[in-house]
């Protein structure tokens, strides 16, 4: 479970698995992974890549409570919309049936490749880091 | 109509143990039992998760509470879509980067407490449980409308062919199960509902009646009150991110990455499948209205197309339908089995392939008996209630414990006692004193948009005060579960060495 042991093909063990303290898969580590977790300064970029997807999560959970409220409020408001139909669906019934989906899944695709472009711009920063140049004189992107 | 629906019913069961079987072959190590030693790629993964995912209450109950309640149905679908909306934003990639199998794993890796794992593994077991009984209610309900079998026949067939599955090749074999029932209940649903259209249209027989299937007038229950369907959105929104059997799923990604990718596919299965049962249900208020009355909602899949389509048509669309709603059956509660097992193997077995098949007899063992002993309620409503619980107790640790470095394992469990303490007894005190609570009867029996936040509330507090305890490696951990992989250094399928 840790280490790769000195390079052997692992042989086709009998099936066990002592994983029960769960301290799994280090062997998958990369450098930058090692670096954050060594050093004071990978810890800082760790917290701050931490804190970009934390707020991007929570803007796009905002974002899309505040559509799926906008609804039954919009109802609300404007009663008329109760009245309005298409092909004799009630409005209501076809935003709630149908046109909540694209939107979960506009949300879902804009904050995928958000979400990849701060691990991106983490990725870089560690690089910079690691390549001797001062890390503070890496661009922000 | 007996002799198609059996036909129908026996080729689904037949078709999952033989691909089981198949999955056998290659499923070899400690690694494809648990996690199918993550070699699933995006797209079988997500069609596996929305397998596991469509369970009884949405191939059957969501279009059974459309006929009964009407626009406030359509929340249900909505809610379990964007449940996953939740996971991908605030769980997915770090929960697949932890590198832990299970929960408790998780749960032992971040707070670094052998209790917190102990109570993780509890709530995840009775969780599972919970959410297996209404699977089984399903079945039972199926066989007994479209067979006239005795009903325990459709619990008891559910949990012979789900134990068989497991225990014959664990989740390598389970993902390839669960990913052709996905298509398996989007075609039987899909086919019957655009046939009913197109016969309809054809026929020139009402569709919506001219709008007079969505007036209300036609709901059997009282329109809901904001305050449910506030409290609904929030279990099954924070529900979803507490699921054992579908957190198990991301560790089958290779990456984090495609962890992400794979939940945005699984939104796009979501959504398709959900527009049939909502068609369903709308049918369903002109052709089957009295189901609703008849307290027998549920059913409305199983009957409208024979209600529609009349004679043979509707006799092998009857028979698609019902192998559908097994394979929704079979797929949820296998990949629940494989969940709990893993679980229960790891704490009990010491994690030997052995044990991992006791404990998937005994994981699905349990809630049949408990089925067998009680009666079925609106199978939407019953899972929603699981969803209320999960979202007080494992949510709440899985939130805090990716996204908060203060979180200890005495908060931890704090917090996951509270929310299942007070969800719990008010779930219980909802069921038991029913409409004698008088405006109480509501806060209990939809507790989640104060049980919740009393979960984490109690998390926060407890781990503030426990500050100085703080686990020693919480910044390792926060690496490992927030640093991507890199490009050039990414994980390859295990497997023989080239």
């Amino acid at each position: 479970m840790s280490q790769e042991p000195q390079r052997r093909p692992p042989a086709r063990i009998r099936v066990t698995a002592p994983r029960t303290r769960a301290a799994a898969a280090r062997s998958r580590y990369s450098v930058s992974r090692e670096l954050a977790e060594q050093s004071e300064l990978g810890e800082m970029f760790i917290r701050s890549l931490m804190r970009s997807q934390l707020r991007l999560a929570l803007v796009v959970a905002g974002g899309f409570g505040l559509i799926l409220l906008g609804v039954p409020v919009l109802m609300l408001l404007f009663p008329s919309i109760n009245g309005m139909s298409v092909f004799t669906v009630p409005l209501p019934w076809l935003l709630l049936g149908a046109g909540v989906y694209p939107v979960i899944l506009v949300c879902a695709v804009l904050y995928t490749r958000a979400a990849a472009r701060n691990e991106d711009r983490f990725r870089r920063l560690v690089d910079d880091d690691r390549s001797s140049r001062p890390a503070w004189s890496a661009e922000p992107e | 109509m007996t002799p198609a629906v059996l036909v129908g019913l026996g080729a689904v069961c037949v078709a999952t143990v033989l691909i089981s079987v198949y999955g056998l072959r290659i499923s070899r190590t400690t690694g494809d039992f648990y996690v199918a030693s993550r070699t699933v790629r995006p797209w079988w993964n997500a069609s596996a998760i929305g397998g596991e995912y469509l369970s009884a209450a949405s191939f059957l109950g969501v279009a059974g509470l459309i006929l009964v309640s009407g626009i406030d149905a359509l929340w249900f679908p909505i809610g379990y879509t964007a449940g996953y909306l939740m996971l991908l934003l605030f769980v997915a990639a770090p929960l697949r980067r932890s590198g832990a199998y299970t929960l408790p794993d998780f749960a032992a890796a971040r707070l670094d407490s052998r209790p917190a794992r102990r109570v993780t593994s509890v709530l995840v077991v009775t969780i599972g449980w919970l959410y297996i009984v209404p699977q089984l209610h399903g079945a039972a309900l199926t066989v007994r409308i479209t067979t006239g079998l005795p009903a325990w026949v459709g619990a008891a067939v559910v949990v012979v062919v789900v134990v068989l599955t497991v225990m014959a090749g664990g989740m390598r074999s389970i993902t390839f199960v669960q990913a052709f029932q996905y298509w398996l209940k989007l075609t039987a649903l899909a086919v019957p509902a655009v046939f009913a259209l197109l016969t309809l249209g054809a026929q020139g027989a009402p569709i919506t009646d001219g709008g007079a299937a969505f007036h209300p007038d036609l709901d059997v229950t009282d329109a809901a009150s904001l305050y449910r369907n506030v409290s609904l959105i929030i279990a099954l929104l924070f529900g979803t991110l507490g699921l054992p059997h579908v957190l198990v799923r991301f560790y089958t990604n290779p990456d984090g990455t495609a962890a992400r990718r794979t939940t945005v596919i699984v939104l796009g299965l979501l959504a398709l499948f959900y527009l049939f049962p909502t068609i369903f249900g709308v049918l369903g208020r002109i052709y089957t209205p009295d189901l609703a009355t008849g307290g027998q909602a549920d059913a409305t899949v199983l009957l409208l197309p024979q209600r529609v389509l009349g004679s043979a048509g509707g006799d092998l669309l009857a028979a698609l339908v019902t192998g559908g709603a097994f394979a929704a059956f079979l797929s949820t509660t296998s990949g629940l089995v494989v969940s709990l097992a893993g679980v229960v193997s790891q704490d009990l077995f010491r994690g030997s392939v052995k044990g991992f098949r006791v404990a998937a007899v005994l994981s699905a063992a349990v809630p049949l008996v408990v089925a067998l002993a009680t009666d079925s309620r609106a199978l939407a409503g019953s899972i929603g209630t699981v969803f209320a619980f999960t979202a007080s107790t494992i949510c709440p640790m899985l939130l805090l414990g990716i996204w908060w470095r203060g979180l200890t394992a005495a908060g931890a469990i704090a917090g996951m006692a509270a929310g299942a303490a007070v969800c719990g007894s008010a779930i219980v005190a909802a069921a038991v004193g029913g409409e004698g609570l008088g405006p109480f009867a509501e806060l209990l029996a939809q507790p989640a948009a104060w049980s919740v936040p009393l979960a984490f509330t109690v998390m926060v507090v407890v781990s503030k005060l426990t500050a100085s305890h703080r686990p020693a490696t919480v910044s390792r951990v926060m690496a490992r579960l927030h640093a991507p992989e890199r490009a050039e250094t990414g994980w390859r399928p295990a497997g023989p060495p080239a």
